[in-house]
Formats: structure tokens, C-alpha cells, sequence
């Protein structure tokens, strides 16, 4: 809780702030942003939490922080709220975190656990009543699809229905700015919906939202923008579109060949290379020689059994940037020679290949091995900072 | 109106929380009560021998009574901050109006009634049990003012050890670290004439010794009380102002 200092308006939550300011990076509608960092760090003892932070978040904006377990989101949305003391400049609503008017500020903090004893209207209640001006608790209950639960104890609930109640102690005060660290952890699908939905509306009605996240496809349905943090520092801001489109890769199209259950590994291999051979000759797409979950094509006996019989990806071939519109030059083109096509699926790149590629993670595509090597050293200056992407970013 | 408002909150789910714990509750009520049962009935204190302690029985009644005061506000609140800091439930409270002055009054509040209606329990159960004679004066009303100042002494020295100790586990030992020593060392069931002489200084800093001091000035020997009154409010402020001052927020 606030000290009496804080209360006052007169606490300090940053160690050293070396002022405001904007940030291009930031959908800042209205000039400065609401939520602002710079070269923030932090450390605990010799380990490092925040290496130089930078963040800008606009009025009304939900942004996403995803990154690896250990990575700083935590540390950076106490920085932002004010729980821990951090080096560098941090600003919230124009002011210092431990300053701002906690009137206007609603936390989910990681893990959080209240007490099991009190029904969740009652949990809802008690929170609300730390407020002077709180939002009707039933309707709060609504809002996160609690109506019917209310009268049960916390500790009695679902594990989603339990992080909606907590959720819902967040939305309360009706705050300017919503902290949400990992708000849909054990919640069902349709729970989640049902958060989604709330957050939508905070953030149709004006809310900033600040939400941390390790489901990827939840941060890009929800994100205006994204921001991936690794190692202590925030290495690429953007939408979630500009991001897949600069670090996603590409659609890929994965083709399995047909082959006689009779036929040989042999068999199977040359049936590869010649669809292999096909594509390349006939289109212009590029095949994708290794891969994190094709069991790599490269190699010519992948997929082969114990027996030397190929196995259900041993025919498989990755074809890599090929637009929709582009699925059927593919086939054709092994149609043309005389190649059965067994199976056909295609994906398009999403924030996880956008998460698995700069926290080094990502499969190496033909020709890209350049990439990699930057990926894989994002963490720290040079090549990251080549990387490190700022996006205004649109909703 | 806000700060009441925000205290009322806390004291109300602060209550509703622990009175839901029928453990919890139940044993707040019956250590009491079997302490007064075997010290009381069974091992009895009776000056003209046949019994453990040597003065009357009603020289004790502080003693039984400052059991509670002592013990249940220290491990309570203690443990009390042990589960807010592993539910981050701190790191929520920092960021809404709630201060820690407030959190903490709050608690004092719940342990206060709770302690209040067991110290009520123990002392009927002492006149029931023992042959203790008790004074009745108008300032026997005063014990109430002991008893809820010294629940607010003990509180804050607990909200202390919650803050330090690391873990539940770790509260519980320190409280009972602290809370032995004291029972038996602050003019409570031990006269001073049975101290040595070197020891005695450390006894008037305990803040045990001024409840039972005052406690048993109204309700046995007839002194003056307001004295220890007074020093039991300053250091139950002291405590009270520390301990508020070391909850935790997040780290």
C-alpha cells in the first residue's frame, strides 16, 4: 500500500529521473504519453532485471509486453507502478509512479492471491471500497461474467473464475491506466473472451492498458501495439502487424508428397527431390531446407523408420513465402510432373514466430543464416540495436 | 470520510477473513482457556502451598489475560503479512489510496474486538475456575483501555516480525521467539523478587510489564495504573508508526 508520503502526493518511486519528455515510440494522441520509461535498470543483487528499459504508451492504447520467463516484464510494470525503485526516468500520467493520483491507476499483479474467504462480490466490495469514487460492484461482476458466482468464496471458484474476480478488483475505479500482468493465466476460452472483451472496452472508453502476456495469439488480437522484451530491455515496439511483417518470416506452404506404401526409402527420397526439383524449376519459391518442426527436410532420410521405410514426413516439403494466391503454381507445378500431392497446409507467420525469432528461437530458413546470427545476439548492443524497432504503431 | 471509509473496508474484510477460519478462531479462543484450565484448576496457585505459584490467585489474572494480548496479535498479524506478501496482495494495495498506516489500524481494529471478546472469556473464566477475588471499582473499566492498547503494541511489533521474517514459518518462530520470553519475564506470572536483581531493567522494557503492572494495579492490589497506562499508548505508537513504516510493498 501507498505510504503517508504517497498518499500526499509527494512520494518518489524512481531513484534517479532525469526528467519527462515524449517518445516518438509512443501513440501519444494527445503529446506526452501517458506511460513513458527511458534506460530504466534495475538489479537484484548481480542479477539484472532492467537494462535499459525505453517505453512510450499513448492515451488509450493497449500495449502488449511479451518476452521469456525471467525477461523484465514484472520488474518493468512495478517500475511503472511504482512498487520498486528503479535507475532512470519513468513517468506515469506526466508524473512520478508514486506520485500519480492512485485514484486513476488499477494493478493485476502477477500471481496474485487474495483472501479465499471472501465471496468475490464481497473481494470486489472490499476493493472498491478503498476508492472514493468506485464503479457499481454488480456491474463489475458483469463486466468480467461473475454475476452468477458472486456469492461464492474466492477460494471456492474455478481457477478462471478466479482470475476474473482478480481482474475485476483491477477494474473497479474505472482507472485511467490498467496494469494487467498475465490477467488470462488458467482462464478458460471463454473466460478469456470474456477478459478480452473487458479490456476492449476500458480501452474504447479512454483506458491505457498495460498488459503483459505469454499467449501470444491474446497480445495480437489485443495489442495496438507490441513490445518484446528480452533480457531486461525491450528490443522491438510495434504493432503486431509490423512486427510479423519485419520479423515473422513468411507464409509457408507444406506439401506432403504421395508414395506407394511399398516403395523404399530410396523411393521416397528421389520422389522428394523431384517435387523438390519441380518447384524450383517451375516457380519461384524458395524451399525451406531446415526446420524447428518438420523434422528437416534437408536431410534426405528424415522421416525414414528404424526400417528404412520413410515415415509421415518423409515426403514432406516446406515451400517458403508462398501467398495464398500462390498455393496453386505450386501444385501445378508438381502436377506438371507427375507428382501426387498427398497433403497441402499453409500458414501465415504470427507474433510467436515474431517471439520465437527474436528471443533466438526461430527455424532457420534457406539463406537466412545472417538472421539468425543477429537474433540470436539481440539481447546486447550492436546488432540489436540495428534490430530494435520503434513503431508509432496504429489501433 | 475517505480515509474512514477505506479503513472500514479493510477492518471489514480483515474480519470476514479470519472469523471464516474456524480453526483459526477456535484456537485464538481455546489456548486461553486451556492455559487458565491447567494453570488455574489444575496446577492451581495457592500462596499456603499445595500449589505451583505462591501469591493468590488473582495476581494472575494479568498473566492469563496477557497471554492473549500478547500471543495472538503477534502471530496473526505476522502471518497476516506472510500471506499478503506471497499473494502479492501488497503490491496490489500500493497502488490504491490504502496507506499502511491504515492497513495496519485496520488490523489493530480486527485484533482488538477479537482479543477483546477472548480477554472477556478468559477473565470470566478465571473468576469460574479459581478462587481469584477480583476488585470491583469503577476503574475496572480501565482493563478495556489495557487490553486494546496492548493488542496495539503487540500488533505492531507483529506487523515488525511479518515484515522481516521471509516466510510463515518463519513469523510463527519468531513470534514465539519473542512471546516466551516475555510471557514469563514481565511481571506476569513470575514476580520480580523471584528475578535476580540485573535482570530487572531488562523486564520494564517489556511492554507486557506494563499491562500486567496496570492490569493487576485495578483488578488485585489497588496502585495507581495511569502511569503504566501512558507508557503502554507511547510504545504501542512507537510499534504501531515501525511497524506501518516496514510492510513491504513489493520488495
Amino acid at each position: 500500500m501507498r505510504t503517508d508520503s504517497d498518499a500526499d502526493g509527494s512520494g518518489g518511486g524512481t531513484t534517479a529521473d532525469t526528467g519527462g519528455g515524449t517518445n516518438d515510440g509512443g501513440r501519444a494522441d494527445d503529446g506526452e504519453p501517458v506511460l513513458h520509461a527511458a534506460d530504466v535498470h534495475k538489479s537484484y543483487g548481480d542479477v539484472t532485471a532492467l537494462s535499459g528499459a525505453d517505453l512510450a504508451v499513448g492515451r488509450g492504447e493497449v500495449f502488449g509486453l511479451i518476452g521469456p520467463n525471467g525477461a523484465g516484464k514484472t520488474t518493468l510494470v512495478r517500475a511503472l507502478t511504482g512498487t520498486t525503485s528503479v535507475d532512470g526516468t519513468v513517468r506515469v500520467l506526466g508524473t512520478q509512479p508514486a506520485a500519480v493520483d492512485p485514484e486513476r491507476i488499477g494493478l493485476l499483479p502477477q500471481s496474485f492471491d487474495p483472501p479465499g474467504r471472501l465471496t468475490a462480490r464481497e473481494l470486489v466490495s472490499y476493493y472498491a471500497g478503498l476508492y472514493t469514487d468506485a464503479r457499481d460492484v454488480d456491474a463489475v461482476l458483469a463486466d468480467v461474467g461473475l454475476e452468477s458466482d458472486a456469492d461464492a468464496w474466492y477460494e471456492t471458484l474455478s481457477g478462471g473464475q478466479r482470475r476474473r474476480a482478480c481482474v475485476a478488483t483491477a477494474l473497479v475505479n474505472d482507472p485511467d491506466v490498467l496494469f494487467l500482468d498475465e490477467p488470462t493465466t488458467g482462464i478458460d476460452p471463454a473466460g478469456r473472451r470474456d477478459i478480452h472483451r473487458v479490456i476492449r472496452a476500458a480501452a474504447a472508453a479512454g483506458t491505457t492498458v498495460f498488459l503483459t502476456s505469454h499467449a501470444m495469439s491474446e497480445v495480437e488480437q489485443l495489442a495496438d501495439r507490441v513490445g518484446l522484451m528480452r533480457e531486461g530491455t525491450i528490443v522491438a515496439v510495434g504493432s503486431p502487424t509490423s512486427l510479423i511483417a519485419e520479423y515473422g518470416g513468411h507464409p509457408t506452404l507444406s506439401v506432403t508428397l504421395e508414395i506407394p506404401e511399398t516403395d523404399g526409402p530410396t523411393d521416397a527420397a528421389t520422389a522428394r527431390e523431384a517435387g523438390v526439383a519441380a518447384i524450383r524449376s517451375n516457380t519461384h519459391f524458395e524451399i525451406r531446407e531446415r526446420g524447428a518442426h518438420a523434422d528437416s527436410v534437408a536431410d534426405p532420410t528424415a522421416g525414414q523408420t528404424a526400417d528404412g521405410t520413410h515415415g509421415p514426413h518423409g515426403t514432406a516439403i516446406e515451400v517458403d513465402d508462398v501467398p495464398l494466391e500462390g498455393i496453386n503454381d505450386v501444385l501445378d507445378a508438381l502436377t506438371a510432373a507427375g507428382i501426387d500431392v498427398e497433403s497441402v497446409s499453409w500458414s501465415e507467420p504470427s507474433l510467436e514466430d515474431v517471439y520465437l525469432e527474436l528471443t533466438g528461437e526461430a527455424y532457420r530458413p534457406t539463406g537466412t543464416e545472417e538472421s539468425i546470427d543477429t537474433a540470436d545476439s539481440t539481447a546486447g548492443s550492436g546488432p540489436s540495436s540495428s534490430r530494435a524497432a520503434t513503431d508509432g504503431g496504429s489501433r | 470520510m475517505s480515509r474512514l471509509r477505506r479503513i472500514r473496508s479493510e477492518t471489514i474484510a480483515a474480519a470476514r477473513s479470519f472469523l471464516r477460519r474456524r480453526t483459526a478462531v477456535f484456537f485464538t479462543f481455546f489456548f486461553p482457556v486451556i492455559l487458565v484450565v491447567i494453570f488455574g484448576a489444575l496446577v492451581r496457585t495457592q500462596p499456603t502451598g499445595g500449589g505451583l505459584f505462591a501469591e493468590p490467585a488473582g495476581y494472575y489474572l494479568p498473566g492469563y489475560i496477557g497471554v492473549v494480548v500478547l500471543f495472538t496479535p503477534l502471530s496473526r498479524v505476522g502471518s497476516e503479512i506472510a500471506r499478503h506478501r506471497d499473494g502479492n496482495r501488497f503490491e496490489k494495495l500500493a497502488t490504491t489510496p490504502l496507506t499502511r498506516v491504515e492497513w495496519l489500524l485496520a488490523h489493530t481494529l480486527v485484533n482488538v474486538a477479537i482479543i477483546g471478546v477472548a480477554s472477556l472469556l478468559v477473565f470470566g473464566l478465571v473468576l469460574l475456575v479459581t478462587d481469584a477475588a477480583v476488585r470491583i471499582t469503577p476503574a475496572l473499566a480501565a482493563v478495556a483501555a489495557f487490553v486494546a492498547v496492548g493488542v496495539a503494541a503487540f500488533c505492531g511489533v507483529g506487523a515488525v516480525l511479518g515484515s522481516v521474517a521471509d516466510t510463515q514459518d518463519g513469523v510463527i518462530a519468531a513470534s514465539n521467539t519473542i512471546a516466551l520470553p516475555l510471557l514469563f519475564l514481565s511481571e506476569t506470572f513470575v514476580p520480580p523478587s523471584l528475578l535476580p536483581g540485573w535482570f530487572l531493567p531488562a523486564v520494564a522494557v517489556s511492554p507486557l510489564t506494563y499491562f500486567a503492572r496496570g492490569v493487576r494495579a485495578i483488578t488485585y492490589d489497588g496502585g495507581p495504573w495511569a502511569g503504566d497506562l501512558a507508557v503502554l499508548a507511547a510504545i504501542a505508537v512507537l510499534t504501531l508508526a515501525v511497524g506501518a513504516r516496514l510492510l513491504p510493498r513489493t520488495e
